[in-house]
């Protein structure tokens, strides 16, 4: 590996450099560029997964395939997605096949470089007086892209054929009109073919915002001050993330954690990390190697490479320099490797729809791994799931047949000079909940509880946060319900001392108690005398819990957050009563 | 008719407005606020205004006042101790929130803890659920209990929230009624009462909010009325509200929420006044502060509604005037990014210390320097003299920043300016994006104490034609609130398709909106000929989440294929595209009702002059681009008669503010003593 060609020769001489204000200007309108198409979509699609839910992204990428300006509100884990696309349709096409006008659509993993199938990337040629200067790109993950469950989302299913519809890089739109074909083809393939409908005319508008807003900034600035701009902007982005890995005492870190489950069998899935900071071989750049973790399982928690690629630049991010654009600077400056054909780098036709669930718990093991090196910005580890719940059956009042599908929070892991958030999205994850009032009105459910589950943050200086209770009863008819769980087998570990945090779980409530159920429940019907409870994990604690303030143990007691019994267990400095 | 008179209470300066529009008299007060106790500075500023003036504090009619009273107790933590009731299973709905973090990559970072703590939230065994239908009932004992635990938690204030209590208040109401019977003297906010809508969470923490605020507005606005009352008698006092228009004190202190945007939206008030008097029905208002900026789209003449707001890390679902706060203003600070690029903002220097040239001890560059270099602020300071611009130590912070980036002084003074504009535009092209509408369509209005300032520059920047620099930029707020309607909204949920059997619905709700709408008019003492009566109905495709407001006329016949194509027509204005064929929603209706007050007031009447072009009174350099300093005029505004024409490049110096004029821009003075600018593009 050597430094990326804008550092080693740079396309433009020192006398054409713009200015550090010229610059900066420039840089805010490719922002607002992204920015602008982001509302744009948001504002202008169906469904609530994309408006209410933002479960959407935007950015510019140029024909080079580099990720010049990202909307800062996208979903971390779209980022690498939106360059795969691209990147396949550079490999796909020569430069001369592209015209204004295109829009180009896709999903796959395998032969478009996607994360999974519900997350459909568009992409679209954006031409100044004929030139190719970028591709205006989003995504949005659609609430079902068709396959063997609503959702497409579901566990049970061992290949990507019965995921949902597999969409190659093919063109939606030529000359600014719709391929009617494509599009009537797309739509038969999904459930609610209306909303999703909707939710891609909301892509296509964002795209062909974008273009105008390009031709302006064009006008404005002209295309070669736009390409240097380019240039400079991932130099200067790549100098301060390498300046940020710098931080970082050389040395080698290893750390490793487990999966519970795929829900076929494998269980204890490990994934091992071994990180290495300050070789010289590698410029400043640091290196990620996965090697030595799981090969591919038959369930849907294999990753894609991008998917892997987006869940590492996340934690580098989020540890070594929050406000980094994540533009091509950055992901030039951090080295992925991971056996092919392992669980994070999934060969086709590994399932991959639950990929979230991996990605949060590479993102668990990558802030292990550096804990020792940064202790400052080190956590616990959290949640580290995307613990889904689905219920879905035939309302007995309209006689609809509905679906709900939710991710449930949990504990955010204990940090240097401050406790782990209660009930909360973690890491990749951020998306709202639905209001309970709109799941009841939606739908024919009853929402009994929603609530923290007490003692479930792992003790220590400062501890982890707790996880999240919801318990769900079906309403004048029997549900059928499906779910995902992750850490509801291996706790969320604590460091430099910190006690590890409440593991999560599913259980089947009726008259004659509380069963626990699977980790990946099947289909499982529910009757109206029966309701499921969830509980997600919470999250381990930072430091030693003899070093936790009294202050802090009594708001534990007060709040009840804790019972008497697991402060006096887990803090010598509580007196028996 | 008399006087009227506008007290608007910001952070640093209380500004007063009386007008009398018999006289054709407006009289402008300006004072250092006090923010430990802010009606020791409205008094007192109502004793020097009259002074001042040779006014009779008891010849005023009217008083409106805009307070940050309510904003301010949030920031700084000082609401009430709420206790909570809310339904079993759902004691930490108002910790929990949406389960979301501020900001995705930031580790550290956590929304504010909620403002009642775990032990005083209290659960109560009820249950109602979709359509209002009850699954578990409240029952005597059930309230007894959990009234007894809430008294013993000690609380100056009460919130209740329960779910679905907006179909059915009636749990609510128990519990209010048993918690007032128990704890007399403790305000007590119901959900129900305080916003009846859909979605519990945000409902929860803006009844929260309410009740945290309750004691502090009580005290404060007691301590108000006592004072206005011994100062200028029974005086009604009407207190502006977020949603721009203005409530009587009681209602206030019932709802004091509805308060914590009162100030900006009394300035936009403000600007649509001067918007009518210039001829100009669409606009963008810009009001350039030290720390933000705040813009609003007016569309004829008409602001935008908004009903949910962020205050201080907690959702607040209440209409308030659709502003959005862009975070750049003449404090910003400018630094250099660990990649090397100029920044401005959003960290400001505030009024303390302020901007190094304030000589406040102020050290970093700020937008204000830059001006001052740039010659654009004079290093007189604003025209009364009193606080002198330290030019020497604006350029000795902008020589730093300007070695870090290898550029003069002046270019990085240049770049200042030029990026803090580029962040307004930014921010106004989003807020564009979001509401659907094109800047190049529409006028510029610019006020502020560093609006007029920048104003021509985001103009430019926007492809905007024309800006509107009114008579008193500095004192806009407290002159809104002499124009400022006084408002109501009231609202009931409908949740049915928009097919013929609406009508049936509708009417019957409508017929209670209308009650409540003319018990308000009597009871605020508005005149048969003042009263404004507006209806809409909120509507959405099925499966949306996202309600569009439609206007509809509850006299004329039901038409459905007109509410159809209006809301296919707003849902296009909205997102840029219709859906004929999709199912059509209707969630709930609205009444806007609204009582006008000094709607043809005019405030800066000039002289009609001969025309031609003002004195300058001096001449100095300024800074326009990077192509060199220009000899520029400068001109006194106070001595402009109506007619008289100016061309950049030009500064326009008056007490409040300061106006830049591009070369090539073209203003004309109007008779009410505006300005309009006309942009060279």
């Amino acid at each position: 590996m050597t430094a990326p060609d804008y550092i080693t020769s740079p396309v433009f001489a020192d006398a054409s450099e713009l200015d550090a204000v010229t610059l900066e200007i420039i840089l805010s309108g490719l922002r607002s560029v992204a920015d602008e198409t982001y509302i744009a979509l948001m504002k202008s699609a169906f469904s609530t997964n994309i408006k209410e839910r933002n479960d959407h992204s935007t950015a510019l990428i140029d024909p080079k395939g580099r990720m010049i300006s990202l909307c800062e509100r996208s979903q971390p884990i779209h980022l690498s997605s939106m360059l795969g696309l691209t990147g396949a349709l550079l490999r796909k096409y020569p430069l001369d096949a592209f015209r204004p006008g295109d829009v180009f659509i896709s999903n796959d993993p395998y032969v478009a470089d996607g994360s999974h199938l519900p997350d459909v990337n568009f992409s679209m040629p954006v031409f100044v007086d004929g030139k190719l200067l970028c591709f205006m790109c989003n995504i949005a993950h659609h609430a079902d892209i068709g396959g063997m469950a609503p959702g497409s989302m579901s566990g049970g299913m061992t290949e990507i054929y019965q995921e949902g519809l597999r969409i190659p890089p093919v063109r939606l739109l030529t000359d600014y009109r719709v391929n009617e074909d494509i599009f009537d083809l797309v739509l038969l393939n999904a459930r609610v073919p209306e909303e999703r409908r909707g939710d891609y005319n909301a892509q296509i508008a964002a795209c062909r915002l974008g273009e105008r807003r390009i031709h302006e900034l064009a006008e404005r600035h002209g295309i070669s001050a736009l390409e240097q701009a380019f240039e400079q902007i991932l130099a200067r982005t790549y100098t301060r993330m390498t300046d940020a890995i710098s931080q970082i005492p050389p040395g080698r870190y290893v750390f490793e954690d487990v999966m519970d489950d795929d829900g076929f069998g494998a269980m204890n899935i490990p994934i091992r990390l071994a990180v290495t900071v300050g070789d010289p071989a590698h410029e400043g750049r640091i290196q990620c190697d996965f090697e030595g973790s799981n090969p591919m399982v038959r369930g849907n928690i294999n990753v894609p490479f991008r998917a892997l690629q987006s869940s590492v630049v996340y934690a580098m991010r989020a540890l070594l320099d929050p406000n980094i654009p994540s533009n091509q600077g950055m992901l030039d400056a951090i080295e992925i490797e991971a056996p092919e054909g392992s669980m994070l780098r999934a060969a086709f036709p590994a399932a991959v729809a639950g990929r979230a669930n991996t990605c949060q718990r590479v993102i668990d093991v990558v802030l292990g791994a550096l804990a020792p090196a940064l202790p400052d910005k080190a956590v616990g580890a959290a949640n580290g799931a995307n613990t889904m719940v689905v219920f879905s059956g035939r309302d007995p009042e309209t006689g609809k047949d509905y679906v709900y599908l939710e991710t449930v929070g949990g504990g955010f892991g204990g940090r240097a000079a401050k406790d782990g958030k209660d009930g909360v999205q973690v890491h990749l994850i951020n998306t709202s909940n639905l209001p309970v009032e709109a799941i009841e009105t939606e739908y024919p459910l009853l929402v009994e509880s929603y609530e923290f589950v007490e003692n479930s943050g792992g003790a220590g200086m400062y501890r982890g946060g707790l996880g999240l209770r919801r318990t769900i009863r079906p309403v004048g008819h029997t549900a059928v319900f499906t779910g995902q769980g992750e850490r509801f087998l291996n706790a969320p570990w604590g460091v430099f001392g910190g006690a590890e945090g409440g593991k999560g779980g599913f259980f089947l409530d009726s008259d004659a108690g509380r069963q626990p159920m699977d980790t990946k429940p099947g289909l499982t019907g529910v009757s109206p005398e029966q309701a499921v409870t969830v509980e997600t994990a919470g999250a381990g604690g930072y430091g030693a819990p003899e070093q936790r303030d009294a202050l802090a143990i009594e708001g534990d007691r007060t709040s009840g957050k804790y019972t008497a019994d697991y402060l006096r267990a887990h803090y010598p400095q509580v007196k028996e009563a | 008719m008399s006087w009227t008179l506008g007290i608007d209470v910001g952070g640093t300066f209380t500004d007063l407005c009386a007008h009398n529009p018999d006289e054709g008299r407006t009289c402008y007060h300006k004072r250092p606020s006090t923010p430990h106790n802010p009606s020791q500075a409205i008094l007192a500023g109502i004793m020097e205004l009259c002074e001042k003036f040779g006014l009779d504090p008891m010849a005023f009619d009217r008083i409106a006042h805009g307070t940050t009273v309510a904003t301010n107790a949030l920031i700084e933590n000082k609401g009430g101790r709420v206790s909570l009731i809310v339904t079993k299973g759902f004691r930490d709905l108002l910790e929990i929130g949406r389960q979301v973090r501020p900001e995705i990559y930031d580790l550290q970072k956590d929304f504010p803890m909620p403002l009642v703590p775990r032990e005083r939230r209290f659960e109560v065994t009820e249950r109602i659920t979709r359509g209002g239908r009850i699954v578990t009932p409240l029952g005597a004992e059930e309230i007894a209990r959990v009234v007894t635990e809430v008294a013993a938690s000690k609380p100056d204030a009460v919130a209740v929230c329960l779910l679905f209590s907006h179909l059915d208040p009636s749990h609510e109401q128990a519990l209010g009624a048993a918690l007032k019977a128990a704890m007399p003297g403790v305000p007590v906010s119901l959900s129900s009462e305080v916003r009846p809508e859909f979605r519990e969470y945000e409902r929860l923490s803006t009844t929260v909010l309410n009740a945290c605020l309750q004691p502090v507005l009580d005290a404060y606005l007691e301590s108000l009325e006592t004072g206005v009352r011994d100062l200028a008698g029974e005086t009604p006092l009407g207190i502006n509200q977020s949603s721009g228009g203005l409530i009587t004190a009681a209602r206030a202190r019932e709802f004091p929420i509805r308060t914590a945007l009162s100030g900006p939206a009394a300035g936009v008030a403000g600007a649509v006044h001067e918007l009518k008097a210039a001829g100009e029905p669409a606009a963008i208002s810009l009001d350039i502060g030290g720390t933000s900026s705040d813009v609003a789209l007016i569309w004829e003449y008409q602001t935008r509604t908004v009903n949910e707001r962020w205050v201080e890390g907690y959702p607040v679902r209440m209409p308030s005037v659709d502003i959005d706060a862009i975070g750049a203003g003449g404090g910003s600070i400018a630094w250099v990014d660990s990649d090397g690029l100029l920044k401005v903002g959003p960290q400001s220097a505030g009024a303390f210390p302020g901007p190094a040239c304030y000589d406040r001890g102020g050290d970093l560059p700020t937008v204000s320097d830059a001006n001052v270099i740039l010659g654009r602020l004079s290093s007189r300071g604003l025209l009364a003299g009193d606080m002198p611009m330290r030019r020497d130590l604006a350029e000795a912070v902008v020589t730093d920043l300007a070695e870090k980036i290898g550029l003069s002084h002046i270019w990085t003074a240049l770049g200042i300016i030029d990026i803090a504009v580029v962040n307004m535009v930014r921010g106004i092209r989003a807020i564009s994006v979001e509401k659907g509408y094109d800047p190049r369509n529409l006028t510029l209005i610019a006020y502020g104490g560093a609006g007029p300032l920048h104003a021509s520059a985001v103009a430019r920047a926007l492809s905007i034609p024309r800006v509107v620099v009114p008579p008193h930029p500095g004192i806009l707020c407290a002159q809104g609130l002499i124009v400022a309607d006084q408002l109501e909204h009231f609202v009931r949920p409908l949740h049915c398709a928009l097919d013929a059997s609406l009508p049936d619905r509708l009417m019957p709700a409508w017929a209670v909106l209308s009650a409540e709408a003319d018990g308000w008019f009597t009871s605020q003492e508005v005149r048969t000929e003042g009263r404004v009566i507006r209806a809409r109905l909120d509507m959405r495709y099925a499966g949306q989440n996202f309600e569009i407001p439609v206007a509809f006329d509850p006299e004329a016949p039901f038409d459905l294929g007109a509410l159809r194509d209006a809301f296919s027509e707003a849902h296009r204005q909205t997102y840029g595209f219709d859906n004929k064929t999709a199912e059509i929603e209707v969630t709930s209706v609205q009444l806007a009702a609204s009582g006008r007050h000094n709607a043809a007031a005019r405030f800066g009447m000039l002289e009609a002059g001969e025309g031609g072009v003002p004195d300058p009174f001096e001449r100095r350099d300024v800074w326009f681009d990077r192509s060199g300093a220009v000899d520029t005029p400068v001109y006194d505004r106070t001595g402009f008669q109506a007619g008289q024409e100016i061309a950049g490049p030009a500064i326009i110096e008056q007490l409040d503010t300061t106006t830049v004029l591009f070369p090539g821009d073209h203003a004309r003075v109007t008779e009410d003593a505006s300005l309009i600018i006309e942009i060279d593009q």
